[in-house]
Protein backbone atom coordinates (compact mmCIF):
# COMPACT_ATOMS: atom_id res chain seq x y z
CA UNK A 1 0.00 0.00 0.00
CA UNK A 2 1.45 3.32 -1.04
CA UNK A 3 1.80 6.05 1.48
CA UNK A 4 -0.73 8.65 0.45
CA UNK A 5 -1.04 10.42 3.76
CA UNK A 6 -0.90 14.10 4.47
CA UNK A 7 0.39 14.99 7.91
CA UNK A 8 0.59 18.55 9.16
CA UNK A 9 2.22 19.34 12.46
CA UNK A 10 1.88 22.79 13.99
CA UNK A 11 1.92 24.61 10.68
CA UNK A 12 2.21 28.36 11.03
CA UNK A 13 2.23 30.95 8.28
CA UNK A 14 2.95 34.45 9.42
CA UNK A 15 2.67 37.37 7.04
CA UNK A 16 3.99 40.78 7.98
CA UNK A 17 0.70 42.05 9.36
CA UNK A 18 -1.24 38.93 10.32
CA UNK A 19 -1.09 35.21 10.94
CA UNK A 20 -2.85 33.38 8.11
CA UNK A 21 -2.37 29.87 9.49
CA UNK A 22 -1.97 29.54 13.21
CA UNK A 23 -0.65 26.25 14.58
CA UNK A 24 -2.59 23.87 12.37
CA UNK A 25 -2.19 20.11 12.77
CA UNK A 26 -4.09 17.30 11.12
CA UNK A 27 -3.63 13.92 9.56
CA UNK A 28 -5.26 12.75 6.36
CA UNK A 29 -5.18 8.99 5.89
CA UNK A 30 -4.34 7.27 2.60
CA UNK A 31 -7.34 7.16 0.31
CA UNK A 32 -9.39 9.58 2.34
CA UNK A 33 -11.37 12.59 1.13
CA UNK A 34 -10.58 15.31 3.62
CA UNK A 35 -12.71 18.44 3.68
CA UNK A 36 -11.07 21.66 4.83
CA UNK A 37 -14.01 23.86 5.54
CA UNK A 38 -13.97 27.53 6.38
CA UNK A 39 -15.07 31.01 5.36
CA UNK A 40 -13.08 33.33 3.08
CA UNK A 41 -9.77 34.31 4.58
CA UNK A 42 -9.75 31.48 7.09
CA UNK A 43 -6.37 30.23 5.90
CA UNK A 44 -7.46 27.44 3.55
CA UNK A 45 -5.53 28.55 0.46
CA UNK A 46 -2.42 29.37 2.45
CA UNK A 47 -2.47 25.86 3.92
CA UNK A 48 -2.79 24.35 0.44
CA UNK A 49 0.07 26.50 -0.86
CA UNK A 50 2.33 25.34 1.94
CA UNK A 51 1.44 21.66 1.47
CA UNK A 52 2.01 21.89 -2.29
CA UNK A 53 5.41 23.63 -1.90
CA UNK A 54 4.44 27.02 -3.31
CA UNK A 55 5.00 28.68 0.04
CA UNK A 56 7.23 27.82 2.96
CA UNK A 57 5.71 27.63 6.41
CA UNK A 58 6.98 30.12 8.97
CA UNK A 59 7.25 27.17 11.34
CA UNK A 60 5.97 23.64 11.69
CA UNK A 61 6.33 20.54 9.53
CA UNK A 62 4.29 18.60 7.07
CA UNK A 63 4.66 15.55 4.90
CA UNK A 64 2.75 14.69 1.75
CA UNK A 65 2.90 11.03 0.78
CA UNK A 66 5.69 10.66 3.33
CA UNK A 67 7.80 13.40 1.76
CA UNK A 68 8.82 16.47 3.67
CA UNK A 69 7.30 19.58 2.09
CA UNK A 70 10.43 21.59 2.81
CA UNK A 71 13.33 19.19 2.27
CA UNK A 72 11.74 16.98 -0.39
CA UNK A 73 9.71 19.55 -2.29
CA UNK A 74 10.64 18.00 -5.65
CA UNK A 75 9.18 14.64 -4.68
CA UNK A 76 6.05 16.22 -3.27
CA UNK A 77 5.53 17.99 -6.62
CA UNK A 78 5.90 14.67 -8.43
CA UNK A 79 3.12 12.84 -6.56
CA UNK A 80 0.74 15.71 -5.86
CA UNK A 81 -1.82 17.12 -8.28
CA UNK A 82 -2.98 20.64 -7.54
CA UNK A 83 -5.85 22.83 -8.69
CA UNK A 84 -5.46 26.16 -6.98
CA UNK A 85 -8.26 28.57 -6.27
CA UNK A 86 -6.80 31.05 -8.74
CA UNK A 87 -6.85 29.02 -11.94
CA UNK A 88 -3.43 29.31 -13.57
CA UNK A 89 -4.20 29.01 -17.26
CA UNK A 90 -2.57 31.09 -19.98
CA UNK A 91 -5.57 32.54 -21.88
CA UNK A 92 -3.68 32.53 -25.17
CA UNK A 93 -3.00 28.80 -25.11
CA UNK A 94 -5.23 25.94 -26.14
CA UNK A 95 -6.33 23.09 -23.91
CA UNK A 96 -4.32 20.50 -25.83
CA UNK A 97 -1.12 22.56 -25.59
CA UNK A 98 -1.53 23.12 -21.87
CA UNK A 99 -2.20 19.46 -21.18
CA UNK A 100 0.61 18.04 -23.33
CA UNK A 101 3.15 20.45 -21.82
CA UNK A 102 1.91 19.55 -18.34
CA UNK A 103 2.15 15.80 -18.97
CA UNK A 104 5.58 16.12 -20.60
CA UNK A 105 6.93 18.08 -17.65
CA UNK A 106 6.21 15.00 -15.56
CA UNK A 107 8.33 12.89 -17.89
CA UNK A 108 5.81 11.55 -20.40
CA UNK A 109 6.88 11.26 -24.02
CA UNK A 110 5.26 13.61 -26.48
CA UNK A 111 3.01 10.97 -27.99
CA UNK A 112 1.99 9.58 -24.59
CA UNK A 113 1.32 13.11 -23.42
CA UNK A 114 -0.96 13.74 -26.37
CA UNK A 115 -2.92 10.56 -25.74
CA UNK A 116 -3.24 11.40 -22.09
CA UNK A 117 -4.40 14.90 -23.03
CA UNK A 118 -7.08 13.52 -25.34
CA UNK A 119 -8.38 11.19 -22.66
CA UNK A 120 -8.48 13.93 -20.07
CA UNK A 121 -10.28 16.31 -22.41
CA UNK A 122 -12.93 13.65 -22.93
CA UNK A 123 -13.15 13.07 -19.23
CA UNK A 124 -13.82 16.74 -18.45
CA UNK A 125 -16.03 17.07 -21.54
CA UNK A 126 -13.89 19.64 -23.32
CA UNK A 127 -12.95 17.51 -26.33
CA UNK A 128 -15.20 19.52 -28.64
CA UNK A 129 -13.57 22.90 -27.95
CA UNK A 130 -9.90 22.04 -28.35
CA UNK A 131 -9.25 24.67 -31.02
CA UNK A 132 -10.57 27.53 -28.92
CA UNK A 133 -8.08 29.52 -26.82
CA UNK A 134 -8.61 29.01 -23.11
CA UNK A 135 -9.28 32.74 -22.68
CA UNK A 136 -12.59 32.22 -24.48
CA UNK A 137 -13.73 29.47 -22.11
CA UNK A 138 -16.48 30.01 -19.56
CA UNK A 139 -15.66 29.86 -15.84
CA UNK A 140 -16.93 26.31 -15.57
CA UNK A 141 -14.91 25.12 -18.58
CA UNK A 142 -11.78 26.71 -17.17
CA UNK A 143 -12.27 24.93 -13.83
CA UNK A 144 -12.73 21.63 -15.59
CA UNK A 145 -9.60 22.14 -17.66
CA UNK A 146 -7.70 23.08 -14.54
CA UNK A 147 -8.86 19.85 -12.91
CA UNK A 148 -7.68 17.94 -15.99
CA UNK A 149 -4.25 19.61 -15.68
CA UNK A 150 -4.04 18.57 -12.04
CA UNK A 151 -4.69 14.98 -13.14
CA UNK A 152 -2.22 14.96 -16.04
CA UNK A 153 0.38 12.83 -14.23
CA UNK A 154 -2.04 10.59 -12.37
CA UNK A 155 -1.21 12.04 -8.98
CA UNK A 156 -1.52 9.99 -5.83
CA UNK A 157 -2.68 12.90 -3.75
CA UNK A 158 -4.95 15.58 -5.14
CA UNK A 159 -5.33 19.07 -3.71
CA UNK A 160 -8.43 20.94 -4.77
CA UNK A 161 -8.72 24.49 -3.49
CA UNK A 162 -12.37 25.56 -3.68
CA UNK A 163 -12.96 23.55 -6.86
CA UNK A 164 -16.60 24.51 -7.20
CA UNK A 165 -16.58 28.17 -6.17
CA UNK A 166 -18.33 30.14 -8.89
CA UNK A 167 -19.67 27.07 -10.69
CA UNK A 168 -23.29 26.56 -11.67
CA UNK A 169 -25.09 23.70 -9.89
CA UNK A 170 -24.73 21.29 -12.82
CA UNK A 171 -20.95 21.80 -13.15
CA UNK A 172 -20.66 21.54 -9.40
CA UNK A 173 -22.28 18.13 -9.45
CA UNK A 174 -19.95 17.06 -12.28
CA UNK A 175 -16.95 17.95 -10.13
CA UNK A 176 -18.43 16.05 -7.19
CA UNK A 177 -18.99 12.96 -9.31
CA UNK A 178 -15.42 13.14 -10.58
CA UNK A 179 -13.95 13.61 -7.10
CA UNK A 180 -15.85 10.55 -5.87
CA UNK A 181 -14.78 8.52 -8.87
CA UNK A 182 -11.08 9.42 -8.51
CA UNK A 183 -11.20 8.56 -4.85
CA UNK A 184 -13.06 5.29 -5.31
CA UNK A 185 -11.43 3.94 -8.46
CA UNK A 186 -7.88 5.16 -8.03
CA UNK A 187 -7.67 5.38 -4.28
CA UNK A 188 -6.50 8.96 -4.59
CA UNK A 189 -6.23 10.89 -1.35
CA UNK A 190 -8.13 14.11 -1.85
CA UNK A 191 -7.61 17.27 0.15
CA UNK A 192 -10.50 19.54 -0.66
CA UNK A 193 -11.07 23.03 0.62
CA UNK A 194 -14.49 24.54 0.43
CA UNK A 195 -16.67 27.21 1.90
CA UNK A 196 -19.78 25.18 1.17
CA UNK A 197 -21.03 23.08 4.05
CA UNK A 198 -23.13 21.01 1.70
CA UNK A 199 -20.07 20.15 -0.35
CA UNK A 200 -18.04 19.07 2.66
CA UNK A 201 -20.96 17.04 4.00
CA UNK A 202 -21.49 15.43 0.60
CA UNK A 203 -17.89 14.52 -0.27
CA UNK A 204 -15.68 14.38 2.75
CA UNK A 205 -14.95 11.33 4.88
CA UNK A 206 -13.61 13.69 7.49
CA UNK A 207 -13.80 17.42 7.94
CA UNK A 208 -11.69 20.03 9.66
CA UNK A 209 -13.29 23.39 10.23
CA UNK A 210 -10.78 26.20 10.01
CA UNK A 211 -11.52 29.68 11.20
CA UNK A 212 -9.10 32.61 11.50
CA UNK A 213 -6.15 30.34 10.89
CA UNK A 214 -7.01 27.82 13.58
CA UNK A 215 -8.69 24.44 13.40
CA UNK A 216 -11.93 24.82 15.32
CA UNK A 217 -13.25 21.27 15.03
CA UNK A 218 -12.35 18.01 13.33
CA UNK A 219 -14.10 14.72 12.71
CA UNK A 220 -16.48 12.86 10.43
CA UNK A 221 -19.59 14.84 9.50
CA UNK A 222 -21.57 12.55 11.80
CA UNK A 223 -19.17 13.00 14.70
CA UNK A 224 -19.26 16.73 14.31
CA UNK A 225 -23.02 16.81 14.28
CA UNK A 226 -23.23 14.44 17.23
CA UNK A 227 -20.76 16.55 19.18
CA UNK A 228 -23.41 19.21 19.47
CA UNK A 229 -25.40 17.04 21.83
CA UNK A 230 -28.21 15.95 19.56
CA UNK A 231 -30.96 18.09 18.23
CA UNK A 232 -31.65 21.73 18.86
CA UNK A 233 -34.64 23.94 19.55
CA UNK A 234 -34.39 27.34 17.91
CA UNK A 235 -36.43 30.12 19.40
CA UNK A 236 -36.59 33.47 17.65
CA UNK A 237 -37.49 36.62 19.60
CA UNK A 238 -38.67 40.08 18.62
CA UNK A 239 -35.70 41.77 20.29
CA UNK A 240 -32.31 41.10 21.70
CA UNK A 241 -33.43 42.07 25.19
CA UNK A 242 -36.13 39.42 25.08
CA UNK A 243 -33.55 36.95 23.93
CA UNK A 244 -31.31 37.84 26.82
CA UNK A 245 -34.12 37.34 29.33
CA UNK A 246 -35.01 34.02 27.79
CA UNK A 247 -31.39 32.98 27.93
CA UNK A 248 -31.50 33.43 31.72
CA UNK A 249 -34.70 31.44 32.16
CA UNK A 250 -33.79 28.60 29.84
CA UNK A 251 -30.15 28.24 30.81
CA UNK A 252 -30.61 25.15 32.95
CA UNK A 253 -32.62 23.25 30.34
CA UNK A 254 -30.00 22.95 27.59
CA UNK A 255 -26.54 21.42 27.39
CA UNK A 256 -25.33 24.37 25.35
CA UNK A 257 -26.92 27.54 24.09
CA UNK A 258 -25.91 29.52 21.10
CA UNK A 259 -27.00 32.97 19.96
CA UNK A 260 -27.51 33.72 16.29
CA UNK A 261 -28.86 37.26 15.90
CA UNK A 262 -32.32 37.13 17.48
CA UNK A 263 -32.44 33.38 17.58
CA UNK A 264 -31.47 31.33 20.58
CA UNK A 265 -30.43 27.77 19.87
CA UNK A 266 -30.75 25.26 22.65
CA UNK A 267 -28.78 22.09 22.13
CA UNK A 268 -30.14 19.20 24.12
CA UNK A 269 -30.81 15.49 23.70
CA UNK A 270 -34.39 14.60 22.78
CA UNK A 271 -35.24 18.13 21.88
CA UNK A 272 -38.67 17.35 20.48
CA UNK A 273 -39.85 16.07 23.83
CA UNK A 274 -38.53 19.17 25.56
CA UNK A 275 -40.52 21.64 23.47
CA UNK A 276 -43.56 21.87 25.83
CA UNK A 277 -41.29 22.53 28.78
CA UNK A 278 -39.48 25.28 26.92
CA UNK A 279 -42.76 26.90 25.87
CA UNK A 280 -44.12 26.67 29.41
CA UNK A 281 -41.03 28.23 30.88
CA UNK A 282 -41.22 31.13 28.45
CA UNK A 283 -44.92 31.68 28.98
CA UNK A 284 -44.70 31.64 32.73
CA UNK A 285 -42.16 34.43 32.41
CA UNK A 286 -44.32 36.37 29.94
CA UNK A 287 -42.00 36.00 26.95
CA UNK A 288 -43.69 35.39 23.61
CA UNK A 289 -41.33 33.97 21.05
CA UNK A 290 -41.86 34.90 17.40
CA UNK A 291 -41.17 31.42 16.16
CA UNK A 292 -39.93 28.12 17.38
CA UNK A 293 -38.34 25.45 15.24
CA UNK A 294 -36.70 22.14 15.77
CA UNK A 295 -33.61 21.06 13.83
CA UNK A 296 -31.55 18.01 13.49
CA UNK A 297 -28.02 19.33 13.72
CA UNK A 298 -26.45 20.13 10.38
CA UNK A 299 -22.93 21.18 9.60
CA UNK A 300 -24.30 24.71 9.65
CA UNK A 301 -24.96 24.33 13.33
CA UNK A 302 -21.57 22.79 13.91
CA UNK A 303 -19.96 25.69 12.13
CA UNK A 304 -21.92 28.20 14.12
CA UNK A 305 -21.05 26.49 17.33
CA UNK A 306 -17.33 26.29 16.76
CA UNK A 307 -16.83 29.66 15.14
CA UNK A 308 -19.59 31.78 16.61
CA UNK A 309 -20.52 32.88 13.08
CA UNK A 310 -23.41 31.82 10.93
CA UNK A 311 -23.12 30.93 7.29
CA UNK A 312 -25.42 33.23 5.34
CA UNK A 313 -27.88 32.15 2.67
CA UNK A 314 -25.18 31.70 0.03
CA UNK A 315 -23.30 29.45 2.36
CA UNK A 316 -20.51 31.87 3.09
CA UNK A 317 -19.68 33.20 6.49
CA UNK A 318 -19.02 36.89 7.09
CA UNK A 319 -15.79 37.39 5.23
CA UNK A 320 -12.54 38.16 6.94
CA UNK A 321 -9.73 39.82 5.03
CA UNK A 322 -9.19 38.06 1.73
CA UNK A 323 -6.00 36.02 1.77
CA UNK A 324 -4.03 35.66 -1.42
CA UNK B 1 3.34 -3.17 13.45
CA UNK B 2 5.03 0.21 13.45
CA UNK B 3 8.30 -1.30 12.37
CA UNK B 4 6.70 -3.24 9.55
CA UNK B 5 4.89 -0.19 8.28
CA UNK B 6 8.15 1.72 8.47
CA UNK B 7 10.04 -0.82 6.40
CA UNK B 8 7.17 -1.00 3.95
CA UNK B 9 7.29 2.72 3.44
CA UNK B 10 10.98 2.74 2.67
CA UNK B 11 10.77 0.14 -0.07
CA UNK B 12 7.64 1.71 -1.48
CA UNK B 13 9.30 5.10 -1.62
CA UNK B 14 12.19 3.86 -3.73
CA UNK B 15 10.23 2.42 -6.58
CA UNK B 16 7.33 4.78 -6.45
CA UNK B 17 8.66 8.10 -7.65
CA UNK B 18 9.52 7.35 -11.22
CA UNK B 19 12.67 9.23 -12.02
CA UNK B 20 11.55 9.61 -15.60
CA UNK B 21 12.26 13.23 -15.99
CA UNK B 22 12.31 15.40 -19.04
CA UNK B 23 15.95 16.32 -19.75
CA UNK B 24 16.71 19.94 -18.87
CA UNK B 25 17.40 21.01 -22.44
CA UNK B 26 14.07 19.58 -23.53
CA UNK B 27 12.26 21.42 -20.77
CA UNK B 28 13.93 24.63 -21.89
CA UNK B 29 13.18 24.12 -25.59
CA UNK B 30 9.58 23.19 -24.89
CA UNK B 31 8.95 26.22 -22.69
CA UNK B 32 10.82 28.53 -25.10
CA UNK B 33 8.71 27.27 -27.97
CA UNK B 34 5.56 27.77 -25.93
CA UNK B 35 6.59 31.35 -25.04
CA UNK B 36 7.42 32.14 -28.65
CA UNK B 37 4.11 30.80 -29.94
CA UNK B 38 2.20 32.76 -27.31
CA UNK B 39 4.15 35.97 -28.03
CA UNK B 40 3.46 35.65 -31.74
CA UNK B 41 -0.24 35.16 -30.99
CA UNK B 42 -0.30 38.77 -29.81
CA UNK B 43 1.48 40.49 -32.70
CA UNK B 44 0.61 43.82 -31.05
CA UNK B 45 3.50 43.16 -28.66
CA UNK B 46 6.05 42.87 -31.45
CA UNK B 47 4.84 44.90 -34.42
CA UNK B 48 4.73 48.46 -32.97
CA UNK B 49 8.33 48.40 -31.76
CA UNK B 50 9.41 47.02 -35.11
CA UNK B 51 7.59 49.83 -36.91
CA UNK B 52 9.18 52.41 -34.59
CA UNK B 53 12.66 51.09 -35.29
CA UNK B 54 12.14 51.29 -39.05
CA UNK B 55 10.43 54.67 -38.74
CA UNK B 56 13.40 56.18 -36.87
CA UNK B 57 15.74 54.75 -39.43
CA UNK B 58 13.84 56.38 -42.31
CA UNK B 59 13.35 59.72 -40.56
CA UNK B 60 16.90 60.14 -39.28
CA UNK B 61 18.35 59.16 -42.61
CA UNK B 62 16.04 61.60 -44.45
CA UNK B 63 16.54 64.57 -42.10
CA UNK B 64 20.18 64.21 -41.12
CA UNK B 65 21.63 62.26 -44.00
CA UNK B 66 22.92 65.26 -45.97
CA UNK B 67 23.83 67.39 -42.95
CA UNK B 68 26.01 64.61 -41.64
CA UNK B 69 28.53 64.88 -44.46
CA UNK B 70 30.66 67.31 -42.50
CA UNK B 71 31.56 64.86 -39.72
CA UNK B 72 31.37 61.60 -41.56
CA UNK B 73 33.80 62.64 -44.29
CA UNK B 74 32.31 60.62 -47.05
CA UNK B 75 31.14 57.66 -44.94
CA UNK B 76 27.52 56.65 -45.17
CA UNK B 77 25.12 58.17 -42.65
CA UNK B 78 22.94 55.07 -43.08
CA UNK B 79 25.79 52.97 -41.70
CA UNK B 80 26.07 55.45 -38.83
CA UNK B 81 22.39 55.57 -37.91
CA UNK B 82 21.33 51.97 -38.61
CA UNK B 83 23.00 50.67 -35.40
CA UNK B 84 20.78 53.02 -33.40
CA UNK B 85 17.69 51.39 -34.91
CA UNK B 86 19.21 47.98 -34.29
CA UNK B 87 19.89 48.87 -30.64
CA UNK B 88 16.31 50.06 -30.19
CA UNK B 89 14.95 46.89 -31.86
CA UNK B 90 17.23 44.82 -29.64
CA UNK B 91 16.06 46.55 -26.47
CA UNK B 92 12.40 46.13 -27.33
CA UNK B 93 12.92 42.51 -28.41
CA UNK B 94 14.64 41.79 -25.12
CA UNK B 95 11.77 43.53 -23.35
CA UNK B 96 9.40 40.81 -24.55
CA UNK B 97 11.22 38.33 -22.28
CA UNK B 98 10.28 40.30 -19.18
CA UNK B 99 6.78 40.85 -20.49
CA UNK B 100 6.29 37.16 -21.19
CA UNK B 101 7.33 36.28 -17.64
CA UNK B 102 5.18 38.92 -16.04
CA UNK B 103 2.21 37.70 -18.12
CA UNK B 104 2.74 34.22 -16.72
CA UNK B 105 2.98 35.57 -13.20
CA UNK B 106 -0.22 37.58 -13.61
CA UNK B 107 -2.30 34.85 -15.21
CA UNK B 108 -1.08 32.27 -12.70
CA UNK B 109 0.66 29.97 -15.19
CA UNK B 110 3.99 30.71 -13.50
CA UNK B 111 2.69 29.15 -10.27
CA UNK B 112 1.17 26.30 -12.23
CA UNK B 113 4.63 25.54 -13.61
CA UNK B 114 6.26 25.88 -10.19
CA UNK B 115 3.87 23.19 -8.91
CA UNK B 116 5.36 20.70 -11.39
CA UNK B 117 8.83 19.19 -11.05
CA UNK B 118 10.08 21.44 -13.86
CA UNK B 119 13.49 23.05 -13.32
CA UNK B 120 13.02 26.57 -11.98
CA UNK B 121 15.72 27.71 -14.39
CA UNK B 122 13.78 26.41 -17.40
CA UNK B 123 10.74 28.43 -16.34
CA UNK B 124 12.86 31.58 -16.78
CA UNK B 125 15.11 30.52 -19.65
CA UNK B 126 12.16 29.53 -21.83
CA UNK B 127 10.69 33.04 -22.16
CA UNK B 128 14.18 34.53 -22.34
CA UNK B 129 15.14 32.39 -25.30
CA UNK B 130 11.82 33.22 -26.95
CA UNK B 131 12.64 36.91 -26.39
CA UNK B 132 16.04 36.38 -28.00
CA UNK B 133 14.40 34.81 -31.06
CA UNK B 134 12.01 37.76 -31.35
CA UNK B 135 15.03 40.03 -31.09
CA UNK B 136 16.90 38.23 -33.87
CA UNK B 137 13.83 38.47 -36.11
CA UNK B 138 13.38 42.18 -35.36
CA UNK B 139 16.99 43.23 -35.79
CA UNK B 140 17.23 41.03 -38.89
CA UNK B 141 14.23 42.76 -40.45
CA UNK B 142 15.60 46.22 -39.65
CA UNK B 143 18.89 45.21 -41.24
CA UNK B 144 17.11 44.02 -44.36
CA UNK B 145 15.31 47.37 -44.57
CA UNK B 146 18.74 49.01 -44.27
CA UNK B 147 20.09 46.88 -47.12
CA UNK B 148 17.19 47.95 -49.29
CA UNK B 149 18.04 51.57 -48.46
CA UNK B 150 21.49 51.02 -49.86
CA UNK B 151 23.51 49.87 -46.85
CA UNK B 152 26.93 48.61 -47.95
CA UNK B 153 28.77 47.27 -44.88
CA UNK B 154 32.54 47.80 -44.93
CA UNK B 155 33.13 44.37 -43.39
CA UNK B 156 30.72 42.53 -45.68
CA UNK B 157 28.33 39.83 -44.64
CA UNK B 158 30.50 38.59 -41.77
CA UNK B 159 30.58 42.11 -40.35
CA UNK B 160 26.83 42.39 -40.70
CA UNK B 161 26.36 39.15 -38.81
CA UNK B 162 28.84 40.32 -36.17
CA UNK B 163 26.78 43.47 -35.75
CA UNK B 164 23.65 41.34 -35.26
CA UNK B 165 25.56 39.24 -32.75
CA UNK B 166 26.34 42.43 -30.84
CA UNK B 167 22.63 43.24 -30.91
CA UNK B 168 21.77 39.78 -29.60
CA UNK B 169 24.29 40.00 -26.77
CA UNK B 170 23.06 43.47 -25.85
CA UNK B 171 19.51 42.12 -25.83
CA UNK B 172 20.49 39.22 -23.59
CA UNK B 173 22.14 41.66 -21.19
CA UNK B 174 19.08 43.91 -21.20
CA UNK B 175 16.73 40.93 -20.76
CA UNK B 176 18.34 40.37 -17.34
CA UNK B 177 17.02 43.77 -16.33
CA UNK B 178 13.46 43.31 -17.63
CA UNK B 179 13.22 39.78 -16.24
CA UNK B 180 14.50 41.03 -12.89
CA UNK B 181 11.84 43.72 -12.79
CA UNK B 182 9.17 41.22 -13.87
CA UNK B 183 10.10 38.83 -11.07
CA UNK B 184 10.39 41.54 -8.48
CA UNK B 185 7.18 43.38 -9.27
CA UNK B 186 4.99 40.64 -10.74
CA UNK B 187 3.21 43.51 -12.44
CA UNK B 188 2.94 44.14 -16.18
CA UNK B 189 2.69 47.91 -15.98
CA UNK B 190 5.74 48.12 -13.74
CA UNK B 191 7.73 45.89 -16.07
CA UNK B 192 6.86 47.93 -19.10
CA UNK B 193 7.50 51.18 -17.23
CA UNK B 194 10.89 50.04 -16.02
CA UNK B 195 11.85 48.98 -19.54
CA UNK B 196 11.33 52.57 -20.58
CA UNK B 197 14.05 53.58 -18.13
CA UNK B 198 16.53 52.15 -20.57
CA UNK B 199 15.18 54.26 -23.38
CA UNK B 200 17.20 57.37 -22.36
CA UNK B 201 20.32 55.21 -22.42
CA UNK B 202 20.09 55.05 -26.20
CA UNK B 203 19.92 58.85 -26.32
CA UNK B 204 22.43 59.80 -23.63
CA UNK B 205 25.06 58.62 -26.00
CA UNK B 206 26.56 59.39 -29.37
CA UNK B 207 23.08 59.09 -30.81
CA UNK B 208 23.26 61.36 -33.81
CA UNK B 209 26.90 62.43 -33.96
CA UNK B 210 30.21 60.84 -32.89
CA UNK B 211 31.30 61.22 -29.25
CA UNK B 212 34.12 63.60 -30.20
CA UNK B 213 31.61 66.19 -31.37
CA UNK B 214 29.68 66.15 -28.08
CA UNK B 215 30.47 68.52 -25.25
CA UNK B 216 29.33 69.32 -21.72
CA UNK B 217 27.24 67.01 -19.58
CA UNK B 218 26.00 64.93 -22.47
CA UNK B 219 29.57 64.06 -23.36
CA UNK B 220 30.21 62.95 -19.78
CA UNK B 221 27.05 60.86 -19.87
CA UNK B 222 28.00 59.34 -23.20
CA UNK B 223 31.48 58.44 -22.03
CA UNK B 224 30.07 56.42 -19.11
CA UNK B 225 27.21 54.92 -21.10
CA UNK B 226 27.96 51.36 -22.25
CA UNK B 227 25.64 51.84 -25.24
CA UNK B 228 28.15 54.36 -26.65
CA UNK B 229 30.77 51.65 -27.10
CA UNK B 230 28.31 49.12 -28.45
CA UNK B 231 27.12 51.67 -31.02
CA UNK B 232 30.69 52.55 -31.85
CA UNK B 233 31.56 48.91 -32.48
CA UNK B 234 28.52 48.43 -34.73
CA UNK B 235 29.18 51.63 -36.65
CA UNK B 236 32.80 50.74 -37.20
CA UNK B 237 31.75 47.40 -38.62
CA UNK B 238 29.39 49.05 -41.07
CA UNK B 239 31.43 52.10 -42.06
CA UNK B 240 35.17 51.61 -41.59
CA UNK B 241 36.20 48.01 -41.10
CA UNK B 242 37.49 45.55 -38.49
CA UNK B 243 39.05 47.18 -35.44
CA UNK B 244 39.99 44.76 -32.69
CA UNK B 245 40.24 47.39 -29.98
CA UNK B 246 36.82 48.91 -30.67
CA UNK B 247 35.25 45.44 -30.89
CA UNK B 248 36.79 44.48 -27.57
CA UNK B 249 35.55 47.68 -25.95
CA UNK B 250 32.02 47.07 -27.26
CA UNK B 251 32.09 43.51 -26.05
CA UNK B 252 33.42 44.50 -22.63
CA UNK B 253 30.61 47.06 -22.26
CA UNK B 254 28.02 44.36 -22.86
CA UNK B 255 29.73 42.07 -20.39
CA UNK B 256 29.70 44.80 -17.75
CA UNK B 257 26.00 45.49 -18.38
CA UNK B 258 25.16 41.80 -18.22
CA UNK B 259 27.08 41.39 -14.97
CA UNK B 260 24.94 44.09 -13.37
CA UNK B 261 21.56 43.06 -14.82
CA UNK B 262 22.03 39.35 -14.10
CA UNK B 263 23.07 39.96 -10.53
CA UNK B 264 19.84 41.88 -10.20
CA UNK B 265 17.83 39.15 -11.97
CA UNK B 266 19.25 36.39 -9.79
CA UNK B 267 18.44 38.27 -6.59
CA UNK B 268 14.93 38.92 -7.92
CA UNK B 269 14.49 35.25 -8.77
CA UNK B 270 15.57 34.25 -5.27
CA UNK B 271 13.07 36.68 -3.80
CA UNK B 272 10.25 35.27 -5.97
CA UNK B 273 10.85 31.56 -5.43
CA UNK B 274 11.78 31.92 -1.78
CA UNK B 275 8.28 30.55 -1.28
CA UNK B 276 7.50 33.34 1.13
Amino acid sequence: MKNREIVAENLVKQFTDFTAVDDVSFRVESGEVFGFLGPNGAGKSTTVKMLTTLQLPTSGDATVGGYDIIKEAGKVRRIAGVALQEIGLDPLMKSMELLTIQAQLYGMSRSDARKRAENLLQLVKLDDVTDRPVGKYSGGMRRRLDLALALAHQPEILFLDEPTTGLDPASRRDVWTEVRRLNREQGMTIFLTTQYLEEADELADRIAIINRGKIAAEGTPEELKASLGGESINVTFASTSQLEQAENYLGDMADTMQRDRNTLRLYLPKAAAAIPAVVNRLQSNNIDPESLTLTQPSLDDVFLKVTGQAFDAEGTAPAEAEVA
Amino acid sequence: MDTLAGIGNVSVRRERVRETRMPLWQQITMLAWRSLVVTLRTPAVVIPSLIISVFFLLVYEATLGDAANFFLSGQSYLGFILPLSIVSAALSGAGTAGQAIVRDIENGYFDKLLLTPVSRGAVLLGPMIAGAIVLVLQTGLVTIVGLFMGLDPATGIVGLLTMLLFALLLGIAFAGFTVGIALRSGNAAATQGASFLFFPLSFLTATFVPVDLLSGWIKTAAVYNPITYILEAMRTLLNTGWDAEIMARGFASILLMAAITYTFAIFSLRARVRRK
